[in-house]
């Protein structure tokens, strides 16, 4: 991993548009990878803490969690007032065994 | 809407603000001297003369809050005692409200009808509120401006040419405007106090557990909290009050009982430990911004306070850490959106052109832009390097503020770097739009209560905003203070001009 803000590559923007499930055109794709990278540098100042200090960092605090037990929901209305099609009360979406890659 | 005439509110001796205030109305209803109708009526006919030129609303639900008032018309004469009775509000379009849309500005949410109330709507329906309408924001409340709006932008009363602030910039606006006494929005790194500051009314971030995220969509989940706009600080204590407590439904909700800010509100600061962040002594603060802060310096002294410096070295980078952590929950938290269960389908052809189509055509360029951060900051090879320091940094910005709190009962800093900047100002630069953010962000991180009080004008008439952040859970401390700087600083409880 280099230190410096040219880890952002025309490359890695693209391929982090594929995980987070985004298209982006070819002509953008520069004008994208100069603000990331610039963001990116920015935050690259997080490096200049030493270790040291890190090593002294408190943990981080737990997530609370609530008890598992089972109570009525709203996910059959929500669904029912906004899935963008729906057939006898499910949500309809494309064939998914042997579609996408 | 038109210049009226200047005053100030009754709170502080002059002649009444023509649009009385959440504890005047709640007051007036309670006691049966003004209808809930009556005042609902009012208030929709404020929205509808002065709304265009502010456009602080994305939707206006007239006929609703005329049948919210007339229940609590009901409840009043059946002997309820309400502490929001008939108070009109504005709610940002990311918090539920039963029978009516929450598309967080965001063309993926478009027509979607949450399953029923947030729990902060439910808990102030039964105080007596009303809701007059939804409120502009940035698209899922990212931005500084509330420009990232998928319908249109908001101007700020003050100067219509000028950004209300963001992301909850709606809710803001239709304060200062006073078209309702208050509003209600969520604060993920400045959000609620950023706005306020911009338009010279209060907001309040409460600690970070305190109030429910049940029926808030989320944007970046160990970091978001609803809070209230108003024009005092005794309004917004009102409305909070109303809000905080645990709720079984969000289990990040403290179990700490939230105390009566209101009774703690004329404590004054006499003998409190106030001290003022080193830290926001930065390169470039504006120069009026500087000066506002030595007069909050004075305020406090002349109020009793014992007044100092403190270092919370770790506030530097605050906005650093920030942009990791939040956008790493956003991309994560956003995933839901997929044109599956709600929101616009773009494609039909495969599952995956289903997701890629509906969430390219769905998102707004920032909403992007941080999922691409996210998801950069969470990928196999980065992560230990970004999110991992991010968060171990945030742990050591904690840490600071933990001491800070054993020599401080309050620290002090701006609200804002510089008044409210120009419509399209800052939108071609996304780095420079973050920075705006530099002195809400640190309090966010470290899930501290922080409230914005507007604190003068600048030479050009623009408000400017002190903030006052307490200890987890120190919020009547908080308002405590507020309250007492509110009464040293003098702003003018008036319309803003109108230009």
């Amino acid at each position: 991993m280099t230190s410096d803000s040219s880890v952002v590559t025309p490359e890695v923007v693209r391929r982090v548009a594929e995980l987070a499930r985004l298209r982006l055109p070819e002509s953008e794709l520069s004008r994208w990878t100069e603000q990331l990278s610039r963001i990116v540098g920015y935050i690259d100042q997080l490096k200049q803490i030493s270790e040291e200090a890190f090593a002294a960092a408190p943990a981080e605090p737990a997530t609370p969690l609530r008890n598992d037990e089972p109570r009525p929901g709203d996910g059959d209305l929500a669904l029912e007032s906004n899935a963008p099609r729906r057939l006898h009360g499910y949500g309809v979406v494309p064939r998914v065994v042997g579609s996408g890659r | 809407m038109d210049s009226g005439p200047p005053s100030s509110g009754g709170s502080r001796g002059s002649p009444p603000d023509p649009v009385p205030g959440v504890v005047e109305t709640a007051a007036a209803v309670a006691s049966g001297r003004r209808s809930a109708r009556e005042v609902v009526e009012e208030a929709l006919s404020r929205v509808a003369l002065g709304d265009e030129r502010i456009r602080a609303f994305l939707e206006v639900t007239g006929e609703q809050a005329r049948e919210e008032a007339l229940a609590v018309d009901a409840r009043i004469a059946a002997g309820e005692d309400l502490p929001l009775a008939g108070v009109p509000l504005a709610i940002k379009d990311n918090i539920w409200i039963a029978g009516r849309r929450a598309t967080c500005a965001s063309r993926i949410l478009e027509g979607f009808r949450p399953p029923g109330d947030s729990t902060v709507v439910s808990r102030l329906r039964k105080a007596g509120a009303v809701f007059v309408g939804r409120t502009n924001m940035d698209e899922f409340a990212m931005g500084s401006s509330t420009e990232n709006s998928s319908s249109h932008v908001t101007r700020n009363p003050w100067d219509r040419e000028r950004i209300p602030g963001g992301s909850s910039g709606g809710s803001a606006a239709a304060v200062a405007a006073r078209f309702v006494p208050g509003g209600f929005g969520s604060d993920t790194g400045g959000s609620i106090r950023q706005p306020a500051a911009c338009c010279g009314v209060v907001g309040f971030k409460p600690t970070y557990g305190r109030v429910s995220r049940y029926g808030l969509v989320a944007f970046a989940s160990s970091l978001d909290q609803i809070g209230p706009l108003a024009r005092s600080v005794s309004d917004a204590a009102r409305l909070y009050r109303v809000v905080a407590g645990v709720d079984p439904l969000d289990s990040t909700t403290a179990p700490h009982e939230p105390g009566d800010p209101e009774a703690a509100l004329d404590r004054g600061v006499e003998g409190l430990r106030v001290s003022f962040l080193e830290e926001a002594q930065v390169e470039g603060l504006d120069p009026e911004v500087a000066s506002n802060l030595e007069d909050a310096r004075r305020i406090f002294r002349d109020a009793g306070a014992e007044v100092s410096s403190v270092s919370v070295p770790h506030a530097t980078v605050a906005i650093a850490i920030y942009y990791v952590v939040a956008s790493a929950e956003a991309s994560s938290n956003l995933a839901r959106f997929d044109g599956i269960r709600y929101g616009a389908r773009a494609s039909d052809a495969d599952l995956l052109s289903l997701y890629v189509e509906s969430r390219t055509a769905g998102f707004g360029a920032e909403v992007k832009r941080r999922i691409l951060l996210g998801t950069f900051a969470l990928a196999s090879g980065y992560y230990e390097a970004y999110y991992g320091r991010a968060m171990r940094a945030r742990q050591l910005l904690s840490q600071d503020f933990a001491r800070a709190f054993t020599r401080a009962d309050i620290l002090v800093c701006p609200s804002i770097p510089a008044p409210a900047f120009r419509i399209g100002e800052k939108m071609a630069d996304p780095l420079t739009m973050y920075l705006s953010d530099i002195f809400t962000v640190p309090a966010s991180l470290a899930g501290l209560p922080a409230i914005s009080v507007p604190s003068g004008l600048t030479r050009s008439g623009l408000p400017l905003g002190i903030q006052l952040l307490g200890p987890p859970f120190g919020e009547e401390a908080v308002f405590a203070a507020a309250r007492a700087f509110e009464i040293g600083a003098e702003f003018p409880d008036a319309l803003p001009p109108a230009r």
